[in-house]
């Protein structure tokens, strides 16, 4: 049963300390895979995001559309006619329950309508110059005054049309539209890259956080700090195991994207590998941080709280940075997870290499060294 | 007289204005069973985690198998083995790879049911570690802490909470660790399982050790100064009754 001495005298091999790694890996992703509640909250919840975020996002797309109130007061066949094409509009949405002008009112202050059209009794009433006529009042709150505004000159350029069949009259200056044949940024691709980062960040960091202090708590922990294995041995394999199920989940973000938000992927799938991988490696060091300087449940999870959130809401994870004022974004550019956000949605949606997407790289990689040199640090084993 | 593979000098802990231990001195012959008694809070676990390199050893000196333990730990862990108090096991790993995890933490690759079957766990080989029960659990502690053929075993508190049943079988374990020349250090806080076992022990109160050797000899020091029972000692106690009445067999 022993072995000779001068074996045990040799220090361990590195190919032997990467086993060490190799196997801890393996048998940590397999774990994970074992644990219904860890594929929840790994794969399943994000998922549930991407549904809500997604189904939030995708319908405003890149159209306008006002939330209004028609009253039609009036009995003229015209005055049908434009409630139905109304209905019909892909700019108005028109509310169905609303049929006076109060209650509009209520709901337009309520925020809960844009503005109300009004069609009075009189509109499209044939008069004695035979040819029918009305005007349409467009009401609307002092907080409402643009989206008024706008919606009333929508509605006089569509009455124009109406009014070259009745009166022939020749217009000087007109405006034309035509379509360039370039894909532009939906809100859904911020929307996605941002969901990315939050997936990044439950699984990288939460893991972590609620993991290590119960197995600080059962002496799991304490146990493998008998056996010769080094920290940085029980990191890789951490990092490695969480890579693997990080790709996994993100990879069933993507396809969900591609299938039922038409998320279009225009960058090169191996360049946005390897950036995950390097992403998942930088925020994972949060989580191998606080979970393993933390002796208990009670100091990790105010730590992470504190850490986490600000950074969530301050990256661009739940909505666009670029709806921040500029000196708010100039602050967060710096912050750890925003050339994540970032750096994802430049590869994926919009087709930059790696080599171009040198500021994010570099700021992650300064990142990366502080926060790991900060994990070795502060790591504890029971 | 036999080699000494573990000797201790003057070794202190102290943690804050609290000694824990307070320059305790022994020597552990190789292939012994050596018991370290004391009433809860005597610094037996402390003194242990000092000679296993996990707890830093603020006075004295510690030498394992002819390595200082404070100036070497990582080569002080790859000869020993450690069987800790609380036996806990991640949740959804099979046994098989618990026995696989250890040895890859010893950078080695051995065939995990060889020390399944040494612990009678080969049928649960498949199971997961949060099914076992206490006694199923402990063996397989300490077939976790001999995957790398350790020569020093450290086992803290083995038997506690066990029944009769398990204990008996674990203390069957033990002597056939011993048997394949392993050294044994045990703590435990039970007298009977000490005297069975261990060939030599130290009896630790308030961070000194009290008294250290046979059991036999402090069992006649004690009788030489006097000492008697007050009942007449009957041939058997209750603990024999319970094991004539339910049997040996292990129940778990």
């Amino acid at each position: 049963m022993q072995k000779p001495r001068d074996t045990l005298t040799q220090p361990l091999s590195l190919k032997k300390k990467l086993y060490t790694v190799l196997i801890f890996t393996k048998l940590s992703t397999k774990r994970f895979f074992r644990d219904r509640l860890a594929l929840f909250f790994g794969i399943l919840f994000p998922l549930i995001f991407l549904f809500v975020f997604g189904s939030l996002f995708s319908k405003s797309g890149n159209s306008v559309t006002f939330n209004v109130g028609l009253i039609n007061e009036s009995n003229s066949s015209i005055a049908s006619q434009f409630v139905k094409q109304s209905a019909a509009s892909k700019i108005l949405k028109i509310d169905s329950s609303v049929s006076t002008l109060s209650a509009a009112e209520t709901k337009m202050v309520d925020g809960q309508l844009d503005a109300t059209i009004v069609l009075p009794s009189n509109f499209g009433v044939t008069t004695n110059s035979k040819i029918p006529s009305g005007q349409l009042l467009v009401y609307y709150t002092e907080n409402n005054s643009q989206a008024g505004e706008t919606l009333v000159s929508i509605l006089q350029s569509q009455f124009q049309s109406i009014n070259t069949k009745y009166v022939q009259i020749s217009t000087p200056f007109t405006a034309a539209s035509k379509e360039l044949n370039k894909n532009s940024l939906t809100e859904f691709d911020y929307t996605f890259s941002g969901l990315l980062g939050f997936s990044i960040v439950g699984l990288g960091i939460f893991g972590p956080v609620n993991v290590f202090p119960e197995l600080k708590k059962q002496g799991i922990l304490r146990r493998l700090h008998t056996t010769p294995i080094r920290v940085w041995q029980y990191f890789t394999a951490t990092m490695a195991s969480q890579a693997i199920i990080g790709l996994i989940s993100i990879a069933v973000m993507f396809i969900t994207a591609i299938l039922v938000f038409n998320l279009k992927v225009v960058g090169n799938y191996l360049e946005i590998i390897i950036f995950l991988v390097f992403s998942i490696i930088m925020i994972l060091g949060m989580g191998l941080a606080i979970g393993g300087w933390a002796k208990n449940e009670r100091q990790a999870a105010p730590l992470s709280n504190i850490i986490v959130f600000p950074m969530l809401f301050l990256s661009g994870t739940f909505f666009p940075r670029y709806a921040m004022p500029i000196w708010l974004q100039h602050v967060t550019n710096y912050l750890p997870l925003t050339p994540v956000i970032d750096g994802v949605r430049l590869i994926a949606t919009e087709g930059y290499h790696l080599t171009q997407v040198g500021p994010q790289l570099g700021l992650m990689a300064i990142w990366t060294v502080i926060i790991y040199a900060i994990a070795f640090k502060v790591f504890r084993w029971e | 007289m036999a080699k000494k593979i573990v000797s201790a000098k003057n070794l202190r802990k102290v943690y804050g204005d609290n000694e824990v231990v307070k320059g305790i001195s022994f020597d552990v012959e190789e292939g012994e069973v050596f018991g370290i008694l004391g009433p809860n809070g005597a610094g037996k676990t402390t003194t242990l985690e000092m000679l296993e390199a996990i707890r830093p050893i603020d006075g004295g000196k510690a030498i394992l198998d002819g390595i200082n333990v404070a100036e070497d730990p990582e080569s002080v862990k790859r000869v020993i083995g450690v069987q800790p108090q609380a036996a806990a096991f991640q949740d959804k790993q099979k046994l098989t790879e618990i026995i696989e995890m250890f040895a890859a933490a010893y950078g080695e690759r051995v065939n995990a049911m060889d020390f399944l079957k040494d612990v009678q766990l080969a049928d649960k080989a498949n199971s997961y570690a949060e099914s076992l029960s206490g006694g199923q659990r402990q063996r397989l502690s300490i077939a976790v802490a001999i995957v790398h053929s350790p020569k020093v075993f450290f086992m803290d508190e083995p038997t506690t909470g066990l029944d009769p049943q398990a204990r008996r079988n674990l203390w069957e374990l033990v002597q056939h660790i011993q048997s394949k020349g392993v050294t044994v250090i045990i703590t435990t806080h039970y007298m009977e399982e000490a005297e069975l076992l261990c060939d030599r022990v130290a009896i630790m109160d308030d961070g000194k050790i009290i008294a250290l050797d046979t059991p036999k000899q402090l069992i006649e020091d004690l009788l030489k100064k006097g000492f008697k029972k007050h009942e007449q000692v009957q041939q058997a106690n209750l603990e024999d009754v319970f094991i004539d009445l339910t049997g040996k067999a292990l129940r778990d």
